[in-house]
């Protein structure tokens, strides 16, 4: 059975929102890996830890116009720190700092642009 | 996105806060005997003490996944075992036969930048923690109209 035009549309709503909850949960994990370095700040030999999703979701998409990100899985991984000290810590609070606030308005736009959708789809259902 | 992910931040910052506050209370007990040159039970010359953080990472995770992230913990509170400075002061109580003094290897200024940066840490961790509670405020308006 194929579906009509508007049935294709209510799938792409879907697999958008997918995405964007997809996005969402990466961006909580990156405010997790976020707190566990704030935390860490004075831990002798800790190695910052980041995420890393973005290339594998750019490998995942490819020229693929479907958002199917389900492929694509973030890792935390070390890295991204500043200068170790004598401690052997190596967290530079202000780049943490900084990527929270990045982290935070990506959130921020996230959440909106599911809002957005959500609204969509109650206006497609209420029928206005 | 289920509530339990979205709690993990807050456990990781309030250990972050729980053991900056220690260390802060360390150092303020290092400060205040700064010059104590007897403990309880006869013993001799205060030594100033440090706590010893470890980053907590569970490994219930399995192989190529993400490591469980659990904040930092206080190993413990050490003695720092540098040899204890003497002072010249043969009118003092505490003094040996030689007229010497052994007080307490506490250094202020060590003990000031050490304050400056666990009381920088915990503003960090603090900053974090209220970021998070604004994500999470933001995903509750999704559940509005």
């Amino acid at each position: 059975m194929n579906p009509t035009g508007a049935a294709k549309t209510m799938n792409l709503s879907t697999q958008r929102m997918e995405f964007l909850s997809r996005l969402l949960d990466v961006a909580t994990l990156r405010h997790d890996v976020i707190a566990q370095n704030v935390a860490n700040v004075n831990t002798p030999g800790y190695e910052t830890l980041e995420v890393s999703f973005e290339e594998a979701l750019q490998e995942a998409l490819g020229n693929d116009a479907l958002l199917d990100a389900s492929r694509a899985t973030p890792k935390v991984i070390p890295g991204a720190g500043g200068v170790e000290r004598s401690d052997g810590n190596n967290v530079d609070i202000d780049l943490e700092i900084g990527r929270l606030h990045k982290n935070s308005l990506y959130f921020k736009v996230y959440t909106q642009l599911l809002a957005t959708e959500l609204a969509q789809f109650r206006s497609a259902i209420a029928g206005r | 996105m289920g509530f339990d992910n979205l709690l993990v931040g807050s456990n990781i910052s309030a250990s972050g806060l729980s053991a900056e506050r220690l260390r802060m209370e360390v150092i303020a007990n290092n400060v205040a005997n700064a010059m104590a040159t007897r403990t309880p039970g006869g013993g001799g010359a205060f030594r100033r003490q440090e706590v010893l953080f470890e980053a907590i990472l569970n490994d219930q995770a399995g192989p190529g996944e993400s490591p469980g992230l659990g904040g930092v913990r206080v190993v413990g509170v050490v003695d720092d075992p540098t040899e204890l400075p003497r002072i010249h002061d043969p009118g003092h109580p505490d003094a040996d036969a030689e007229g010497f003094v052994t007080v307490p290897n506490v250094f202020l200024p060590i003990e000031m930048v050490n304050l400056m940066t666990a009381s920088r840490a915990y503003e960090a961790n603090m900053k974090v923690l209220q970021n998070l509670r604004q994500q999470l405020e933001q995903t509750l308006t999704l559940l509005r109209y």
